[in-house]
C-alpha cells in the first residue's frame, strides 16, 4: 500500500493538526494519541468524504503504534470516543442530521479498516447494525441522504457484516423490504437506491451484469 | 448502556411475530398508511435497551467456541476499546494454542519414530498432549501475567542483548509456559521467579526508589516454599543459585554490554547500594 501522506486526504486540516497527523503515522509514540483521535473523530464528524476513508489513516496509525511499542492506545482511545458518539447517536440525529450521516459512514469504515487478527472487530457489530437499523426506520427512509448512506455501507461491509451475524442482516432486509414495498411518499429515487441493494444481497452481495447495466447505464454518459 | 443487548432473543422474537404469518401484511400495511410503522420500530428499540444480553440467539459464527465460557476474571467490559483488547488476546490465544498443539504433534510423531525404529515400545508418549492446559479463563490469566512481565524496559533489553540462541536454561529467564499444567501455586511462583529474573536487565538504576522495589523483590524469594520448588525444579534448574545470588546486574550490563548474556554476567553480582540484603 502506498504510503504517501496525501492518501490519507488530510489536506482539510489545519496545519498544525496535519503536522501532528503526519508525526502520527511515522512516530506514533512521541505524540499524545488520545489528541490524535479526537482530532481526526472530530474531521469525522463534520466532514463526509473524510469519514468515507478516514478508516484508512486510523488503520495505519494503529499498524505503526502496535510495530513501535506493541501498545493500542490510539485504537483505545478511538473505540471509547466511537462508543461515546453512539450512545448520543439519537440527539445527533435530532441536532445535525450530517453529522449523524457521517457517525455512520465513519463507525463503518472503523470497521472495514480495523480487523483483530484478520477478522472484524465483533464489539463492533452490533452498534453498527444498531446504526443501520436506524438509517432504515421509516422516518430515515424518507430522506435520501441517510438512504444513500445505508446503502453505500451495505455495499461496502454488507458481506462482513451478514458473516458476523446473519439474522440481524434479515432483520435489517425486513425493514428495507417493508420501506420499499409498504412505505409511502419514498422519491423513486430512493425506491431504486432500496430495490438495488435488495438485489445486491439477494445475489450474494453482487449485482449481475445486467442488474448493474439497468441501475448504473445512465450513469455512465 | 449496553450495546450488547441489542440482539437480544426477546426482540427478534418481536420481530419474527411481526414478520411472519398473514398478520405480517396487513399489520405492516396498516402501519403504512399511518405512517408510523416507527412506532413499532421504537418498541423493539425500547426492548432492547433495557440490557438483556442473550448469546444464543448470536449468529453461530459470531459465537466462536473459545468465547464460550467464562472469559476474563473481571466479567465483560463495558467499553468497546477494552472488549477488542479481550477479542484480541482471546484470538491470539487461541492461535498460540493451535500452534503449541501442533508442535507438540509433530515431537510426538518424530518421538515414535525414533522409538519403533529403536525397537522399544513408547509408554508414554502422548504424555505432552495430554498435559495441556486448555482452560481458556486461566489460559487468558496466564498470558495477562505474561504480558505484564514483558511489557517492561527489562523484558526489551533483555531480548536485544541475549539472542534466542544464547539463552541458558537456569540462567536466562525462561518464560513461563502457559499450556503446561501446574497447580496456581506453581504457576505463580513461576511468574514471580521470571520476573525476578528478568530484573536483571532493569535499566541503569535512576534512583532509590528501585532499592525499594527490589527489596520486596527479595522479600518474595525469602518466601519460596520447597514444595513449588520441586515442582517447577525442570524449568528453573538454576533456581537456588538465583536464590543465593540476588540479581543486581543493572549497574554493570551497560558497561560491558558487548559480552551481556553470558553466564557470567548474569551471576555478576554487585553490592547492592543499599543494606536491603539481610
Amino acid at each position: 500500500m502506498e504510503n504517501s501522506t496525501d492518501d490519507y486526504k488530510i489536506q482539510s486540516f489545519d496545519p498544525d493538526s496535519q503536522i501532528l497527523l503526519k508525526t502520527a503515522l511515522k512516530d506514533p509514540s512521541s505524540v499524545n494519541l488520545e489528541k490524535v483521535c479526537s482530532i481526526i473523530v472530530d474531521q469525522s464528524l463534520k466532514d463526509v468524504v473524510f469519514s468515507k476513508e478516514a478508516g484508512r489513516i486510523c488503520y495505519t496509525i494503529v499498524q505503526a503504534e502496535a510495530k513501535q511499542t506493541g501498545g493500542n492506545i490510539f485504537r483505545k482511545h478511538l473505540l471509547n470516543r466511537l462508543q461515546q458518539e453512539f450512545n448520543k447517536r439519537e440527539e445527533t440525529r435530532t441536532s445535525s442530521l450530517q453529522e449523524w450521516v457521517c457517525y455512520v459512514t465513519f463507525i463503518c469504515n472503523i470497521f472495514d479498516y480495523l480487523k483483530v487478527n484478520n477478522m472484524p472487530m465483533v464489539a463492533l457489530v452490533h452498534p453498527v447494525y444498531d446504526c443501520l437499523m436506524r438509517l432504515a426506520h421509516p422516518d430515515a427512509l424518507t430522506n435520501e441522504e441517510e438512504v444513500d448512506c445505508l446503502v453505500l455501507q451495505l455495499h461496502r461491509i454488507g458481506e462482513q457484516l451478514e458473516k458476523a451475524n446473519g439474522q440481524r442482516m434479515d432483520e435489517l432486509f425486513f425493514l428495507l423490504r417493508d420501506g420499499f414495498l409498504l412505505q409511502e411518499g419514498l422519491t423513486s429515487m430512493t425506491r431504486l437506491l432500496l430495490l438495488e441493494i435488495l438485489e445486491f444481497r439477494a445475489g450474494g452481495w453482487v449485482l449481475s451484469s445486467t442488474a448493474h447495466k439497468y441501475y448504473y447505464s445512465e450513469l455512465a454518459d | 448502556m449496553s450495546h450488547r443487548s441489542k440482539g437480544s432473543r426477546s426482540d427478534a422474537h418481536s420481530l419474527e411475530t411481526d414478520h411472519s404469518g398473514p398478520s405480517r401484511w396487513s399489520h405492516c400495511r396498516k402501519r403504512g398508511i399511518d405512517g408510523n410503522l416507527r412506532a413499532n420500530s421504537d418498541d423493539d428499540a425500547d426492548d432492547r435497551g433495557k440490557g438483556h444480553a442473550h448469546s444464543d440467539s448470536r449468529h453461530s459464527s459470531f459465537t466462536t467456541p473459545e468465547s464460550a465460557g467464562p472469559v476474563s476474571r473481571c466479567g465483560r467490559p463495558s467499553d468497546w476499546g477494552s472488549q477488542v483488547e479481550d477479542e484480541e488476546m482471546r484470538r491470539d490465544l487461541h492461535r498460540d494454542t493451535q500452534r503449541y498443539r501442533r508442535r507438540i504433534l509433530a515431537a510426538e510423531v518424530t518421538h515414535r519414530e525414533r522409538k519403533t525404529s529403536s525397537g522399544s515400545s513408547g509408554s508414554c508418549d502422548s504424555r505432552e498432549g495430554d498435559n495441556i492446559e486448555t482452560d481458556e479463563a486461566m489460559l487468558l490469566r496466564r498470558q495477562k501475567q505474561i504480558n505484564y512481565g514483558k511489557n517492561t524496559l527489562a523484558y526489551d533489553r533483555y531480548i536485544k542483548e541475549v539472542p534466542k540462541h544464547m539463552r541458558q536454561p537456569g540462567v536466562h529467564p525462561k518464560t513461563p509456559n502457559k499450556f503446561r499444567k501446574y497447580s496456581r501455586r506453581s504457576w505463580d511462583q513461576q511468574i514471580k521467579l521470571w520476573k525476578v529474573k528478568l530484573h536483571a536487565w532493569d535499566p541503569p538504576a535512576e534512583g532509590c526508589q528501585k532499592g525499594a522495589q527490589e527489596a520486596s523483590l527479595n522479600d518474595e524469594l525469602d518466601e519460596l516454599d520447597l514444595g513449588d520448588i520441586m515442582d517447577i525444579e525442570l524449568d528453573f534448574p538454576a533456581l537456588t543459585e538465583s536464590q543465593n545470588a540476588p540479581l543486581r546486574v543493572h549497574n554493570s550490563s551497560v558497561q560491558d554490554q558487548d559480552c551481556g548474556g553470558t553466564p557470567v554476567k548474569v551471576q555478576k553480582t554487585e553490592p547492592p547500594e543499599e543494606a536491603d540484603m539481610a
